[in-house]
Order: C-alpha cells, then structure tokens, then sequence
C-alpha cells in the first residue's frame, strides 16, 4: 500500500541514494504541478517528502509547500529546517549539524575509507546517518575483504560513540538490529516519485535513467503495471532472506539483472556483509555492557548470497 | 554371445544434459506463417571464428558446465544451409572435447531440427554417416499436404514445400526408426487436426509432438473447434489401436489436474540452462531470447564470446518458480498441469521488462485439450477393460515426453 | 525370424557403467573417422583409448553375464535396454 509521495521540486535536487543526478539545467517543478502533487497525496493519504535543490524555493512554492504536514530532504546547503540532509562534501560535513539530524552521505567504498576521520567526527554529532554506496554496481568478490575492513572500522567508530552514551543509528550495522522483517525501500509500493516534469516514477532513479520509464502522470493517475513483481513476496532470492536492512533497490535490480525482483549477486553479497557486521557489532555492545532492544536474533552466515540456496537448477 | 545396445536415443538423457546451441544462420528457405522469428535474414550467419572462440570458452570452463551431457544443437533459420559450418564445428568439437579429456565426451550428440527440404543433399547425408551415432534429427512435417503448405510456404514463391519434404521422409525414418516430429498449431490450423497427425502416423512416423502456438493468436471458438478435433483424433487413435504403437503428445493422462504450490513449483521451461550463441557472439539463455525471436522487447543477452557470461543476467532465469509468474487465476486452476508456457513469449508478451509474467494466451485451448484428453483416457480404458488388456498396455504404453519449443 | 526374451536385468549403477563405455566407444569410432597419424599425439592417445575402451566393454558383458547368470543361445546376442535396465536375449533363427 502506498505511504509516500516522494516530490522532487527540481532536476537538479541532489541524489539521497544509488542512483547518480544525470541533469545539470534547473528546472522547478510547474508551481500547478507541485499543488496538483499535493493534491494527489491528501486525497491518496501519503506523507510528501520533497527533496529541495540548492537554491531558494520562489515564495509561492514555499506556500504551497508549507499548506501540508511534509518531510524535507535538503543538500548541506539548504540546512534550514531540513528534516533530512544531504551532505555533498567531506570538508562540510563537521559543521553546523545540528545533533538530532539524520544526515544521508553518498560516496564509494574507498571515499569512506578515505575519510574515516570525517565520518567519526559527523557521527558523533548527529542521531542517525544513512550511508548510500555508489559503487554497488561494481563490486566484486576480490571486494569481500576490504568491505569486510571498511564495515568493522565504521563498527569501531560507532561503538566508540555509543560507548559514551550518544545513541547513534548508522543503516548499514544498526537497522538490522531493531528489524524483525524486511525494512527494504519498496519503491513502486509503499512509495512512489513525482518528477519536476509532472510524471510518476517508481523512484528517482528511473527519471534521471530514462524519463520514458514513467508510471502515470498527474492527469491520469498512477498506473504501475506488474506491481506485484516489485512486492516481497514475488521476489524468489528476497522473500526467504533476513538481511532485514537491504534496500533491495529495484532499480539496480533492473540495471544488473534485468529483471526488477532479483538481485544482483552484488547486493546480496553485500547485504550480507553488513548483515554479519551488524552481528559482530551487537555483540560487542552486549559484552560490554550496552543493552540494545533487539528483537531478532542475529547470526552470523558464512553464505553471502542466497541465490546460491534458492537457485532452482544447482 | 555377442552384445548389442538397444538404441534408445530418444530417451537420452532424459532432459538432464546441457543444450548448447548455435544459431548458424538467420535464413531459410521458408517462411513460415507461423514462424516466431521474426528478424530472418541472410546476412547473419556465423563464421568459424566466432563458432570456434564460443567453443573455446565454453570448454575451457568444465567447471561452470558440470551437466554429465551435452546436447550441441544447430538452429536456423535452417541449419542444414550451413553444413559446412557445422561439419567443421561437430570436428573441432570431438577434437577438442578428446584431447582436453572434457568429460562431456563420453555423452554428447547433435542435434538438429530441420525443415527437410535438403535432407537429401550429398553434404547433408555425408555429415550424417559421418557423425551417425551421435546425431538426434528432427524434422518438421506438420500433417496433410494441406494443412503443411497452409503454412510453411518458400519465401519468395509462398508456394508449399511439403513435396519437397516428404520426399526426404523415408529417408529419414529409414535412418532414424523411432524419429519424432514436432507440429505447431495456429488458429488456421485447427480444421486439419486429426487428418495431419493420421497422415504422419501413415508416413511411418510414430511419435507426433504437437502444440499450440504461444502467441496470442486464438480466436472465438478455436477452443471449441480444437475440442472436436481432438475427440475426432482420440476416436481414430482408439477405433484404429494407433495407441498401440503410435504417440500423439495431445494426450497425456499427466495432464489436467490442479497443482500443489509448494510440491509442483518448478518452472515449465529450461530457459537459462540452456545456452544459445548467434553469429555475432553473444550468448543467451535460450533461443527465443535473440532479438530476431522478438517482437516488442530487446533481446537479452547475457554475455558474449569475449567478456564470457554475466552471471547476474541468469539469476532470474535460475530462481523463477511457477507460481511466483502466474497469476492467482494460473495458480488456483482445477486443470493447470500440462498446461505449458515458453519463457521468451512471456518474456515478450510481458507489460514490463520481465520473464516473471506469464502469458495465459493459450488457456482457453488447454482447457479445451484437457476435456479432450478426459474424453481419450476415459474411452481408451474402458475398450481395453473390455478386451481385458488393461495391465499389458499398462505395462507397455508408448512414453510421450512433453514437447514444446 | 527373430525372437526377443528378457533374460535378466542390472543396476542403474551398472547400466550407468556400460552407458559410458557404449557411448566413449562411439565417440572414439566416429573421432577416428576424422583423426590422421599426422596429428600423432592425439592419434596415439585415440589408438591406444579404443583397445583399452574396448576391453572394458567386452569385460563388463563377461563379468555380467557370469554374475547373473543370464540366458543365452549359440544364435543369439543380448541386448541392453538403457531405460529400463533390462537384458534382452535375441535369436535369430535365419
């Protein structure tokens, strides 16, 4: 059942996830466009979540804006009242955060590494961070180890903190933690993108891949075909799997496996990566003493992809 | 005493060995009405270095092929206008699975399906004495002259080719006693049922693969005219005891019944086990994935002679279940078994970028089958009740394995 | 005429067996038919597999035939179904 209507008031509001921002021009969002969005989402029960450009919105759009109960997701440059923010640049991210944000950081394996110091320090000052890795498409099984390296000195850090007494929720060591089902990203499901060109998508990734991808418009409405295949249960490697944090994004999906409901080995792997980090992670709090309220259990799996048990033909 | 094997190639390997086949050449000498390639053309055939690189890498990888068989298939268009192709490629393929002690030379064969018309041929038949014990032939007859030249016609004279193909029948059959042949069935079709499969169970052949089209080309009342022609076909093969001997795939007492969600999930169709390599190199998980197999999508390729198989690209293929393509409609028929789908035309036929969709185009006339093949059983074990001659033809029922691309 | 007689069966495991050598010995036959001395590694390495592969399969019908115990005549030859595992004597009497 759809939740959220996710509106980007500009081509060129800034990625909060895999997906790379391919349009450089500004182009705002048609101010009707935007109160028509709105009007979707009151009728339809969604909670709206826009992701602002790096500009000032014209008054108008701020009206329309403020005329409904939202979530804003803003670039580090916009951090007035953000709900969500999207930092752009390792030397920024230490500055004027304030401690209860939850702050989304895109880079690659080896940005993270390279700026473990800056990562620690961000950490230590905000409530929550999602880490969305860029380069999933390119990860291979000669990656296994230094994922494994990077994920245990990001464990090291948040342990650290969390020692002190901050509480701190990192998505790829902690989610799993307090998840007891899947908490993937469900595009096309539970939440759906209005476009700066007025047109649905499943999320933004399919706008700025190709905009003919689209699933409905503001005139005629959404229209999703084989809805049922972006859903858990039609999806064979992913309805058995309890790496509860995976994104299950379906639009890598597509892009690596061609089709939307199965993942690539590449997910999975490190999906499960960050599954066995999570255990290692919980542990350790427990035998020292920090108690967190897991309610699933976590064991470690020396598998890493499942399609290795679900593959029919083997 | 001396010792003999049975020759019980049909048998083969029961569906368990690897098919790996080429697409040699994109041209035929028909066009058939029916034909799903719609991308035919006289400008893709495959060269020897292509071929040769594409068997390089598959033998190099024994590992990733572990099936103890494989069948190395040759597809058109229509391979035999490629025999020299072949020949030098069946060659090196003995050669090489030879010298590399490649397990798959204790249990190979190749095969072809043929439309026929130069069976005949010097080239052709020397390949065959050639390679004879290891060669699985099929040619394509689809009944009456009628009913053949309804369809398959030659491409630029849209004359019928069935004289030109029966021809080459007892020749064949002399050849290969227990050959099969596979008939497709349109919507034109359907008149000329039970006359066809007659006619080729008279010209010696005595297993008749037969199935519907996949494609949504039915229209009102093909169900009803199919059903009667069935039980018109289940009448003679009863009155006559065809079923003594012959077999006509139509009639399957495995057919009809509902299935378990859990116990009969398996998908219907090997795509993705299967490996097809066209004349520009690059691989797919079956034939039907090429793009002159398809109508309204891109092919889908899963690889190429020089990067080798993107593994992600099979994964759907390789975790896809029956009922997680069907609909609640698919998975909650009273008759669902039996009833078959290709993987490349719901591929095709699909809303979105997917093989999870299955197309239920042909519902109505497997409906019509299973009533039909009700009928056959239930006649059929009351006259041999009669005649007490029930537990013989148990014992020794002529096996008819689905067929159906 | 010809008159045909189960006499006996075997194993899947031992079918499996003669499947093997039936099939290496026709791979090895139809190979030869294409392989030259001139290419004398392979063809030394053919020569000497067809003996050794045609010895195996003479001693498998030997040891068979002598463990089961199966029917035979002086005009006849056994046959092997490979579906069902059976063992066929046939006779022919012309």
């Amino acid at each position: 059942m759809l939740t959220h209507l996710i509106i980007l008031l500009d081509d060129t509001s800034p990625s909060y996830c895999h997906y790379d921002v391919t349009l450089k021009e500004r182009r705002l969002i048609g101010l009707d466009d935007l109160k028509s969005g709105i009007l979707f989402a009151m009728k339809e029960n969604l909670n709206i979540q826009f992701v602002y450009p790096s500009y000032e919105l014209p008054e108008e759009y701020v009206e329309a804006i403020e005329s409904i109960d939202h979530t804003k997701i803003k670039p580090d440059s916009q951090s007035d009242e953000a709900d969500v923010l999207i930092l752009s640049d390792w030397k920024e991210v230490i500055t004027d955060i304030a401690y209860n944000s939850t702050c989304i950081i895109r880079a690659s394996r080896t940005e993270l590494l390279d700026n473990r110091k800056q990562l620690k320090a961000l950490m230590s000052k905000i409530s929550r961070l999602n880490i969305a890795i860029t380069d999933v498409d390119i990860f291979s099984d000669n990656d296994i180890d230094s994922y494994k390296n990077l994920l245990s000195c990001i464990a090291d850090d948040v342990y650290a903190i969390i020692k002190t007494g901050k509480s701190l929720q990192v998505n790829l060591l902690t989610d799993l933690m307090m998840l007891d089902e899947m908490n993937n990203c469900n595009a096309g499901v539970n939440n759906i993108t209005l476009a700066p060109n007025g047109r649905f998508y499943l999320c933004p990734a399919f706008y700025y891949n190709n905009s003919q991808d689209e699933v409905g418009d503001l005139r005629t409405g959404l229209k999703i075909k084989n809805q049922q295949l972006l859903r858990l249960d039609h999806a064979p490697i992913c309805r058995n799997c309890d790496a509860f944090q995976c994104k299950r994004c379906i639009w890598l999906n597509g892009k690596l496996t061609l089709d939307r409901n199965t993942p690539s080995h590449q997910q999975c792997v490190i999906a499960h990566l960050e599954r066995n980090s999570s255990c290692d992670l919980l542990e350790k709090l427990n035998r020292n003493g920090v108690k967190i309220n897991n309610t699933h259990k976590i064991i470690k799996k020396q598998e890493l992809d499942p399609f290795n048990i679900v593959n029919r033909w083997k | 005493m001396s010792q003999k094997i049975k020759d019980n190639s049909e048998g083969w390997q029961s569906g368990m060995a690897r098919s790996i086949t080429f697409i040699v050449t994109k041209d035929c000498q028909l066009a058939c009405k029916y034909c799903y390639l719609v991308g035919k053309n006289t400008k893709e055939r495959m060269d020897w270095k292509i071929a040769k690189e594409a068997i390089d890498y598959i033998l190099d990888r024994e590992r990733e092929f572990p099936e103890e068989s494989v069948a190395w298939e040759f597809i058109g268009g229509e391979p035999f206008l490629e025999i020299e192709l072949i020949d030098k490629i069946c060659d090196y393929l003995k050669k090489e699975m030879y010298r590399r002690d490649h397990h798959w030379f204790n249990s190979y064969r190749f095969s072809f399906s043929t439309n026929g018309i130069n069976y005949h041929e010097d080239k052709v038949q020397n390949f065959i004495k050639k390679n004879y014990n290891h060669l699985s032939i099929g040619i394509t007859i689809d009944g009456t002259e009628l009913k053949h030249d309804l369809n398959r016609v030659y491409k630029h004279s849209e004359k019928g080719s069935y004289k030109d193909v029966v021809k080459n029948i007892p020749l064949w059959l002399k050849q290969f006693p227990g050959a099969a042949t596979k008939v497709t069935i349109s919507s034109t079709d359907i008149p000329y049922i039970k006359d066809s499969v007659l006619h080729l169970y008279n010209l010696g052949i005595k297993e008749v693969n037969i199935n519907c089209v996949f494609e949504d080309v039915w229209e009102e009342n093909d169900d009803v005219d199919f059903e009667n022609q069935l039980i018109e076909l289940a009448d003679n093969i009863i009155d006559n005891g065809y079923y003594k001997e012959y077999a006509c795939s139509f009639f399957s007492e495995f057919i009809g019944k509902p299935m378990d969600k859990e116990l009969d999930n398996q998908n219907w169709c090997g795509a993705g086990k299967m490996l097809s390599i066209d004349a520009a190199g690059n691989f797919y998980p079956c034939t039907r994935f090429a793009q002159y197999s398809l109508r309204d999508k891109p092919a889908w390729i899963i690889g190429n002679v020089r990067d080798g198989i993107d593994q992600n690209k099979l994964r759907p293929f390789l975790t896809l279940d029956r009922t997680t393509q069907s609909s609640d409609e698919c998975i909650n028929c009273e008759v669902a078994s039996g009833c078959a789908w290709c993987q490349g035309e719901n591929y095709d036929a699909a809303d979105t970028h997917t093989i999870y969709q299955r197309s239920t185009a042909i519902c109505k006339m497997h409906k019509a089958r299973v009533r039909a093949n009700n009928y056959y059983w239930n006649k059929l074990y009351r006259k041999l009740e009669m005649e007490g001659m029930k537990e013989e033809y148990e014992r020794q029922k002529t096996k008819v394995k689905e067929s159906i691309c | 005429m010809e008159m045909t007689k189960i006499v006996g069966q075997v194993t899947p495991e031992e079918r499996d067996e003669i499947q093997k050598l039936f099939e290496r010995k026709n791979g090895l036959t139809e190979l030869a038919k294409i392989l030259t001395a001139d290419n004398e590694e392979l063809y030394q390495k053919l020569v000497k597999d067809m003996g050794e592969t045609g010895t195996k399969f003479q001693q498998w019908w030997d040891t068979k035939a002598k463990q089961y115990g199966w029917e035979s005549h002086p005009k006849g030859n056994w046959e092997i179904n490979f579906q069902t595992c059976e063992i066929t004597l046939v006779v022919n009497e012309a």
